[in-house]
C-alpha cells in the first residue's frame, strides 16, 4: 500500500500537494498539542458545548469530501492515463486511416522481437544480427473479439466483448495485471478455449469459475460460435467488465472458417487491431516510430504509431469539456462554497463566544493563542472529517465495486487511490482553515474593554 | 500609606463615538498601598469600569501613566500585558465569565496554564484557592450546576490563584442576592486581611463599599476621597491595639 501512495504521489502534482500539506497539518497539529496541550483539550471541550452544531459541520465537510473524493478520483485517473510518461513507454501501432484499426495479422512478425521476420532496423547494428531493440516482454498484440450469449435476444448483459492475445503477454505488458495469479494464464495456454473475465461480465452473464458459454461472433460474423470455459476472474477494477481469451483459439476459428469454405473469412486478412511495444524513453520511441512508419512493409496498410496516452486521449476528446469543467470549476466552487459555509458557521461561534476569548485575554492568554484556540478547532474537525469521509469513500467504493461504477467508454470503475486519504485530509483542513482565518483574526482582536463594556 | 502598589498619574481617557470625543476620565491621580481595600464608587458612566480596565491593562489611555508594582503598563504592548496580567492582575467579574465547558477545577486553573510550573503544582494551588473559597467539594462541576453565589467563588478563586499583586473586582456582588453578596464581601475581607491582598473593587452597593478600607468616588472623571469608612476605622483601631 505504502508502495502505491508513493507511486501516486510522484506521478500527480495534485496528490504531492496534498502531501506536503497533510505534512504540514498533522505537523502542525502535533506541534500544537505538544506545546499547547492545554488549549488543545480546551479546544475539544468547547467543540462538545454544541454538539450538533460541531456534528453538522463535521458532516457537511464529509459530503464535500465524499463529493470531491468522487469527482477526483475520476479526473485523477484521466488525467494520469493521457500523462505522457518519460519512461517506459508504450508504443501503439494501428491502421492509420480509420478507427477502429484493422490491420493484416501479418504484420506482428515484423515487430515482434522473436520473429525472424522482424525489421531489420529495430536490432541494434549490425542489423542482421544484432539484438531486437525491445525484447519479447515487451510486445503485446491485440485483436477484439465481440460476440453474444444469446443471438435471439441481444441486451448488453449477454454481450462479451474480448481482448484477444497471447497469454503469455499478459501479465508483462498489461497495465494492473502484472499481479494475475501465473496459475491463470497457464490455465489459458493449456485450455485454447479458455477465457478470464471480469467479475461485472461474470455476474452478467450469471456463470461462475468452471462454467463454459457459447458465443456468436458479432464483428466477424460467419464464424462458427466458439465454446469458452471460464477458468478465473480478472482483478477487481478497471477490468470488472472485461474478458480475455487466446489468440491461438481466435486464429482457429478462422483456419476453421477456411478449411469449412474453402476460403478466408472476409476480414481473416484485417484481423489484428493493435500492436502494443514497450520502449525504455522518448528517444527509443521516436527511433522505433520513425522505423515503423518508414517502412515499406506497411506500404499497403499505412500505420501510424502513437503512445497510449495520446490514443486515450484522442477517444476521450468528446468529453474534453466535461473534464474541463469538473477540475475548474465544479471542484474549486464546491471548495469555495464550502469554505463560506464554514466561515458562516465559525463567524457565528465567534460572535457568541466574544466575551469568552476577552475573559482569556483578561486572564493573560495572548491574542495569538485566543486565534490558535479557534483555528485549532476548526481545523482539528475539518481535518478530521475530512480524512474520516474520503477513508470511508475509499471502503465503500473500492470495497464494494472495485472503484467508483461510472463508465466512461472503456474505463467501467474507477478505482479511488490510496492518496485519496491525503486529499480527505487537505481538503477538510484547508477548507476549514479558509473558513475559520478571518473569524479567528476577529476573535485575536476582541477587544476586551469594548466586550466588558457592553456586558456591563 | 504602606508602600504604593498601584499608582495612577495624570490620566485622561476619552471616546470618540459617532463623531464626538467623550472624556471619561480627565487627569485623574491614584495612589493605592500594597495590602490596602480600596473601594471606587460613582454614578453609572462616570469611568469606573474605564479605570479598571486602565488598570488591568485592557485598555490604555489617552495621557499620563498608570503603574503597577514599579511597571509602566500603559507602555506595555498586547502580548507583554498578557504575560504581565497572568502574574499580577486577578480580575473578578459581575458575571462571573466562566468558561461553560470546564469544571470550576478546571476554571480556576485556567490562569495557571500559562506559567512556567508543574502538574503537581498547578494542582496543588488550584485546590488551595478553591479550599480557601470554601468549593472543594464541589471541584468537578460545571458552572451550570453551581449557584450564582458559587459561581462568583469560583470567579474569586480564579483572580487569587496565580497570587497576583492586585485584585480588581468589578461589581462583584451586583448579579447576586443579599446573602450571596453578603458571603462574597466577607470573603474578599478575608483575602485582605488573611492573604493581605490588595483589592480595588468597583461598585453601587454602599454595603459592599463599607468593606473597604479606603473609598474614593468618582465624579465627571475625577476622583474625590470619601470619609474613612467603618472598615478603615476598624482597622485603625486594631492597629492601635
Amino acid at each position: 500500500m505504502f508502495t502505491r501512495i508513493y507511486q501516486q504521489l510522484a506521478a500527480d502534482w495534485v496528490n504531492l500537494a496534498a502531501a506536503l500539506l497533510a505534512v504540514v497539518i498533522v505537523g502542525g497539529g502535533l506541534a500544537y498539542v505538544l506545546l499547547q496541550p492545554r488549549l488543545f483539550l480546551l479546544g475539544l471541550k468547547n467543540l462538545r458545548r454544541n454538539l450538533l452544531r460541531t456534528m453538522l459541520t463535521a458532516v457537511a465537510i464529509g459530503v464535500l469530501a465524499v463529493m470531491i473524493t468522487t469527482i477526483w478520483t475520476i479526473i485523477y485517473f484521466i488525467d494520469l492515463i493521457q500523462t505522457e510518461r518519460s519512461k517506459d513507454l508504450k508504443v501503439i501501432v494501428t491502421y492509420k486511416w480509420s478507427v477502429p484499426s484493422q490491420i493484416p495479422m501479418n504484420f506482428k512478425d515484423y515487430l515482434d522481437p522473436t520473429s525472424p521476420g522482424l525489421l531489420l532496423k529495430l536490432r541494434e547494428p549490425p542489423t542482421d544480427q544484432g539484438k531486437p531493440l525491445y525484447g519479447k516482454d515487451d510486445f503485446m498484440i491485440w485483436s477484439f473479439f465481440g460476440g453474444t450469449t444469446d443471438p435471439q435476444k441481444i441486451t448488453p448483459d449477454t454481450l462479451i466483448f474480448f481482448f484477444v492475445m497471447h497469454p503469455d503477454q499478459i501479465i508483462p505488458m498489461m497495465d494492473d495485471l502484472g499481479d494475475l495469479d501465473p496459475k491463470l494464464v497457464q490455465a489459458m495456454k493449456e485450455k485454447p478455449q479458455a477465457c478470464l473475465l471480469g467479475k461485472d461480465k461474470l455476474k452478467a452473464i450469471n456463470k461462475q469459475v468452471g462454467e463454459r458459454f457459447r458465443l456468436t461472433s458479432f464483428n466477424y460474423k460467419g464464424l462458427e460460435d466458439l465454446d469458452f470455459e471460464i477458468v478465473g476472474v480478472l482483478p477487481d477494477g478497471r477490468y470488472n467488465a472485461s474478458a480475455l481469451m487466446n489468440m491461438e483459439y481466435f486464429n482457429a476459428a478462422f483456419d476453421k472458417y477456411e478449411n469449412k469454405f474453402k476460403a478466408p473469412h472476409p476480414l481473416a486478412h484485417k484481423r489484428l487491431n493493435l500492436i502494443w511495444i514497450r520502449v525504455k524513453d522518448r528517444d527509443m520511441f521516436d527511433r522505433i516510430g520513425g522505423v515503423i512508419e518508414d517502412a515499406p512493409e506497411f506500404n499497403q496498410y499505412p500505420v501510424k504509431v502513437e503512445t497510449a496516452s495520446s490514443l486515450i486521449g484522442s477517444f476521450l476528446e468528446s468529453y474534453r469539456v466535461i473534464f474541463m469543467a469538473m477540475k475548474f470549476l465544479l471542484v474549486p466552487g464546491m471548495l469555495a462554497v464550502m469554505a463560506l459555509v464554514m466561515a458562516n458557521a465559525i463567524s457565528i461561534t465567534v460572535r457568541e463566544r466574544r466575551t469568552e476569548m476577552a475573559v482569556l485575554k483578561v486572564l493573560g492568554y495572548s491574542p495569538n493563542q485566543v486565534m490558535l484556540l479557534i483555528l485549532g478547532e476548526a481545523l482539528f474537525v475539518g481535518a478530521l472529517a475530512g480524512m474520516l469521509a474520503a477513508g470511508l469513500t475509499f471502503a465503500f467504493f473500492n470495497g464494494l465495486w472495485g472503484g467508483i461504477p461510472f463508465r466512461i467508454g472503456f474505463f467501467p470503475v474507477f478505482r479511488i487511490p490510496e492518496s485519496a486519504f491525503l486529499w480527505g485530509l487537505g481538503i477538510g483542513a484547508v477548507t476549514t482553515f479558509l473558513g475559520s482565518a478571518i473569524p479567528a483574526w476577529t476573535a485575536r482582536s476582541v477587544k476586551v474593554s469594548e466586550v466588558f463594556s457592553k456586558v456591563a | 500609606m504602606s508602600v504604593p502598589i498601584l499608582e495612577i498619574r495624570n490620566v485622561t481617557k476619552s471616546f470618540t463615538r459617532g463623531g464626538e470625543t467623550l472624556t471619561v476620565l480627565r487627569d485623574l491621580n491614584l495612589v493605592v498601598g500594597e495590602g490596602e481595600f480600596l473601594g471606587i464608587m460613582g454614578p453609572s458612566g462616570s469611568g469606573k469600569t474605564t479605570l479598571l480596565n486602565l488598570i488591568a491593562g485592557l485598555d490604555k489611555p489617552n495621557r499620563g501613566d498608570v503603574r503597577i508594582g514599579g511597571q509602566a503598563v500603559s507602555a506595555m504592548n498586547e502580548a507583554q500585558l498578557a504575560t504581565w496580567r497572568t502574574r499580577n492582575i486577578g480580575f473578578i467579574f459581575q458575571f462571573y465569565h466562566l468558561l461553560p465547558v470546564l469544571t470550576a477545577f478546571e476554571n480556576v486553573e485556567l490562569p495557571l496554564l500559562l506559567l512556567p510550573i508543574s502538574a503537581q503544582k498547578r494542582r496543588e494551588q488550584v485546590l488551595n484557592a478553591l479550599d480557601l473559597v470554601g468549593l472543594s467539594d464541589r471541584l468537578h462541576h460545571r458552572p451550570g450546576q453551581l449557584s450564582g453565589g458559587q459561581q462568583q467563588r469560583v470567579g474569586i478563586a480564579r483572580a487569587i490563584v496565580t497570587d497576583p499583586t492586585l485584585i480588581v473586582a468589578d461589581e462583584p456582588t451586583g448579579d447576586l442576592d443579599a446573602r450571596s453578596a453578603v458571603e462574597i464581601m466577607n470573603l474578599m475581607d478575608e483575602l485582605q486581611r488573611g492573604l493581605k491582598k490588595t483589592i480595588l473593587l468597583v461598585t453601587h452597593d454602599p454595603r459592599a463599599a463599607e468593606h473597604a478600607q479606603r473609598v474614593v468616588h468618582l465624579e465627571k472623571g475625577q476622583l474625590l476621597e470619601s470619609a474613612p469608612t467603618e472598615a478603615a476605622l476598624a482597622t485603625a483601631v486594631s492597629a492601635a491595639q
